[in-house]
């Protein structure tokens, strides 16, 4: 359903990324992690036809995200970071707006979400709490019954309880109608709930591209003690990540407890308290990034 | 049928705008026709007659930068909230072509200005004739042409202006956009823009799509 | 599309710079042309030259004068000083001098240029040439001549029907083909008397009319076949001479005498009314054709019986062949005004440089231009009319494809 061929993208003389490479399966909920500056923001913006690429293409539907056809633009659903909708509509003005646009809309479940808010037809989107607003958003995606939702940061500066109701409303939604979504978010807990792959981005390019299953399967952390303090892991190959504070070590790798417990031992590195740590998704995310 | 939405959308922002804007402007023209009348009474009509035919009088004056206001402020209630945020990004993802969008949004803004210039031309026009004779009236419409050319020309750049993604080139187009409006300007006797009145119409016209270009720019991912 | 859309922003902008830059290099650099002021001396037989902004007098051969000398060789024009300081003569070649003959005589007439190609008004007041009255009256009515000439009431916006009538029937009468295609006299009130007005009908012949008591006064005038007149200027003398001055599409100048309405060419030559202003002082010996052009100034002298007696020509430098002119042509290849001296009409008037210094300037633009492309990496196929416009455009190319930048098109 989206497919994006050897991106490469420059601000200015910085590197974003080079011949970055992802696929999105139909039905299947994306999640987009990285930390700041990776280039999540440049990829929705080249997604959405917003920014031309130095290099490479995406493709959504086979055509290209430079030139989508209004066909297929009407299947695609789509989320501005912050929510932000036309703020000088009402809630019944901005759903006779977009209806004129969707032959296939279904007002329903947008006035069911609207309902559950607190808020009269006629009120101002502009007067609206920022939860409010992702609930119209969401309400209008809902209506629009778009077959791929592509949905930049949806839960920037909602409060838990709207965060929490987005995602289940929405997985739920996806699951039913075997709808695709393609998301980031800052917040990892938010995407553990919602997504099944994961695409992680950093300075260098992709860090990990896989299900969530499938990474926290094989992604894991070991916690141990050194007894001399001085000794250096770092040149291990396992090692994805080593955070090292005086002698208590958090290690993060692929691979297995015995490989190593073979290493330590190999090197004569004695060591205490050896546990692997069960993590959440965010936990593993930092543990792949890196605190810094 | 989607143009529907588009001319719905653009109506909710102009509306009051447009009213007031129109209003105010009968409400000028009005005022511009009662100082017409005050002269006729205490000066005379061959005194009036006189002072317009040769000493260079320009009743119509005070109507010199009403059409300019008009496209500045049509526009700006247009095209300034699709700025805030970037809200435009939601009109270029509707299932429609972007230059189709941006052109139908265009000329419902331009159409609404026509028919406010309309109104007011045609209010000029009927006014005058009570006061003047035909060829005195076609002399001061000659004179209002170029004003009201000008007042399209700033709707159409501030379009432009607004739509740019960049500040550094809002500030060169302002710079040119700003200089290229003198030209309907250049202060002249009655009737002397005739010639020049067919060359501005035609770079008017020009001027009509100059805003799918910073749009493109935008789309394009220009900083 | 938006390629369009781009093309015709660099136009305008091209425009615009064509119109503002070299408007704001005049502004900064032009110099005033500092024209003399120049009459005919009747005592000298020689033209007198002040310079106003160097305060010097002289003749024509660099004698130079204080302004007392000055003015003792104008009596004509500086009565009322010779008066005053008693040094105002009896007599200037054996004609001995009347005060009221002296004023009587005197005459200004003054035509620029813009006078000639600009909008005429709409109406025109017939006065009533014989009112009887010391002071002339503005009329309640204007009329205008279309098919049949109209008398409209200014107060009540209505054609007098009857007098239309009766205007129109003595035009026709005489042979008057309708419209007018000009209408020349003095509209205003302030003129000693009305001589109403010389009006050219649709086939080029000369017509005066006039209102007295009433009722119409209608003349046709002869005119040769070959003579078409491109202006007239009706005049107010006190000598009533002669109607007008009219100016025929050859630059000769006429006179039209009064009653007799005969045509008479001055021996002028040397004006263009195209691109000169004309002044003609008249006097009691002499008339002073002054023809001021935009680089020199011809002086003509005629007797009373309309002979040249002398003539008088300085010439300075255009404002383009002083440095400031070349500077011009080297930065800009073309400058667009909205105005002309030469017309009160709005026009786009577009004018190339005189000189092509302005080449090497294009060239170094290009160059640059050149140059970024060329770091940037750029496809040349997709820059090659911007590179066009900056080789023939110069500054103002450059200036409008870096403002509405080519990025995004390839």
């Amino acid at each position: 359903m989206i497919e994006c061929n050897n991106l490469t993208h420059y601000y200015g003389r910085k590197l974003v990324y080079e011949n970055l490479n992802f696929h999105v399966r139909e039905g299947s909920i994306l999640g987009l992690l990285g930390k700041n500056g990776t280039g999540k923001t440049t990829t929705i913006n080249i997604l959405n036809g917003f920014l031309q690429p130095r290099n490479g293409e995406c493709l959504i539907f086979g055509e290209n995200t430079q030139h989508l056809s209004p066909q297929t633009k009407a299947k695609i659903g789509f989320l501005i970071e912050g929510h932000i909708q036309y703020s000088f509509m009402n809630i019944r003005q901005i759903e006779k707006f977009y209806s004129g646009f969707y032959p296939n809309w279904k007002p329903a479940p947008f006035w069911e979400l609207m309902s559950k808010l607190n808020v009269t037809p006629m009120q101002k989107i502009s007067t609206m709490s920022c939860g409010q607003r992702s609930q119209v958003a969401l309400g209008l995606i809902l209506a629009q019954d778009p077959d791929l939702l592509i949905l930049d940061d949806f839960s920037m500066g909602l409060d838990p309880g709207y965060r929490r109701l987005f995602i289940d409303y929405l997985r739920e939604y996806a699951k039913a109608e075997n709808k695709t979504i393609f998301t980031t978010s800052h917040i990892i807990q938010d995407m553990e709930r919602l997504i099944d792959d994961m695409l992680v981005l950093d300075f260098n390019g992709v860090l990990a591209q896989t299900s969530v299953n499938e990474f926290m399967g094989s992604f894991k952390r070991f916690d141990f003690v050194l007894e001399n303090d001085k000794a250096d892991l770092k040149k291990a190959s396992f090692v994805v990540n080593l955070d090292k504070v005086k002698n208590k070590v958090e290690l993060y790798t692929y691979s297995s407890e015995s490989i190593v417990k073979k290493y330590l031992d190999d090197n004569n590195i004695k060591v205490s308290n050896f546990a692997q740590v069960k993590m959440e998704l965010e936990d593993a995310f930092i543990g792949l990034t890196g605190k810094y | 049928m989607m143009w529907k939405s588009i001319v719905y959308k653009e109506w909710l922002k102009i509306r009051w705008f447009f009213v007031g804007y129109t209003l105010l402007g009968i409400l000028g023209i009005g005022y511009l026709f009662l100082t017409v009348k005050h002269s006729f009474a205490f000066n005379g009509g061959k005194n009036t007659w006189n002072i317009v035919l040769f000493l260079g009088h320009q009743f119509f004056s005070p109507l010199k930068y009403v059409p300019l206001a008009g496209g500045l402020t049509i526009a700006i209630a247009q095209y300034f909230p699709e700025t805030v945020n970037k809200r435009i990004k939601l009109t270029f993802h509707l299932p429609l072509g972007e230059n189709k969008i941006l052109l139908m949004m265009h000329a419902f803004g331009s159409i609404s200005l026509l028919l406010s210039f309309l109104i007011f031309f045609g209010l000029f026009t009927g006014f005058s004739l009570i006061y003047f004779p035909v060829q005195m009236v076609a002399d001061s419409l000659i004179s209002i042409f170029p004003w009201f050319l000008a007042g399209f020309s700033a709707y159409f750049l501030v379009a432009l202006i607004v739509l740019e993604p960049a500040w550094k080139f809002r500030l060169f187009y302002s710079l040119v956009g700003g200089f290229f409006l003198t030209i309907y300007y250049t202060s002249a006797v009655t009737a002397a823009y005739g010639p020049a009145n067919t060359g501005l119409f035609v770079l008017t016209a020009f001027l009509s799509i100059a805003l799918l270009f910073s749009a493109h720019r935008f789309r394009k991912g220009e900083m | 599309m938006e390629k369009i859309s781009r093309y015709l922003l660099v136009f305008i902008a091209i425009l615009t710079l064509a119109v503002i830059l070299p408007k704001l290099y005049w502004m900064a650099f032009e110099k005033p042309v500092r024209k003399p002021f120049i009459l005919y001396s009747c005592i000298n037989d020689d033209f007198m030259i002040h310079r106003i902004s160097e305060k010097t007098w002289e003749d024509t051969k660099g004698n130079p004068y204080t302004r007392e000398e000055y003015e003792q060789k104008l009596p004509m024009m500086f009565l009322k000083q010779l008066l005053s300081s008693g040094t105002m003569p009896d007599s200037i070649k054996g004609i001995a001098l009347d005060m009221r003959d002296i004023t009587g005589a005197k005459s200004f007439f003054r035509l620029k240029v813009n006078e000639i190609d600009a909008p005429a008004p709409a109406l025109y007041p017939l006065f009533e040439s014989q009112s009887g009255r010391a002071m002339l009256d503005l009329p309640d009515d204007f009329f205008r001549i279309t098919w049949r000439i109209d008398f409209i009431d200014a107060a009540t916006n209505k054609v007098l029907e009857e007098k239309s009538q009766m205007f129109s029937g003595a035009l026709y009468q005489k042979g008057f083909s309708f419209p007018a295609k000009k209408i020349s006299g003095l509209a205003t009130p302030r003129k000693s008397i009305d001589e109403g007005y010389l009006i050219m009908d649709s086939k080029d012949q000369l017509f005066h009319l006039k209102m007295i008591k009433g009722f119409p006064y209608v003349k046709k005038i002869d005119v040769p076949e070959d003579l078409k007149f491109r202006h007239i200027s009706c005049v107010d003398f006190k000598n009533k001479d002669f109607y007008a001055y009219l100016f025929s599409d050859k630059n000769e100048i006429y006179i039209l005498t009064q009653d007799d309405y005969k045509l008479i060419k001055w021996p002028i030559d040397g004006f263009e009314a195209s691109n000169c202003d004309l002044k003609i002082w008249g006097d009691l010996f002499n008339y002073t054709v002054i023809i001021e052009a935009e680089d020199h100034i011809k002086t003509i002298a005629l007797s009373p019986d309309y002979q040249v007696v002398n003539t008088y020509t300085e010439n300075w430098k255009l404002k383009e062949e002083q440095t400031e002119g070349k500077i011009f042509a080297s930065l800009f290849p073309a400058q667009v005004s909205m105005t002309s001296d030469n017309s009160k009409f709005i026009r786009f008037y577009f004018s190339l440089s005189k000189r092509l210094n302005w080449i090497f300037f294009n060239l170094l633009l290009f160059a640059i231009h050149f140059i970024w492309l060329y770091r940037r990496k750029a496809k040349f196929r997709n820059h090659l009319a911007d590179l066009g416009m900056v080789a023939v455009c110069g500054i103002f190319g450059f200036i409008a494809i870096h403002f509405f930048q080519n990025k995004f098109f390839e």
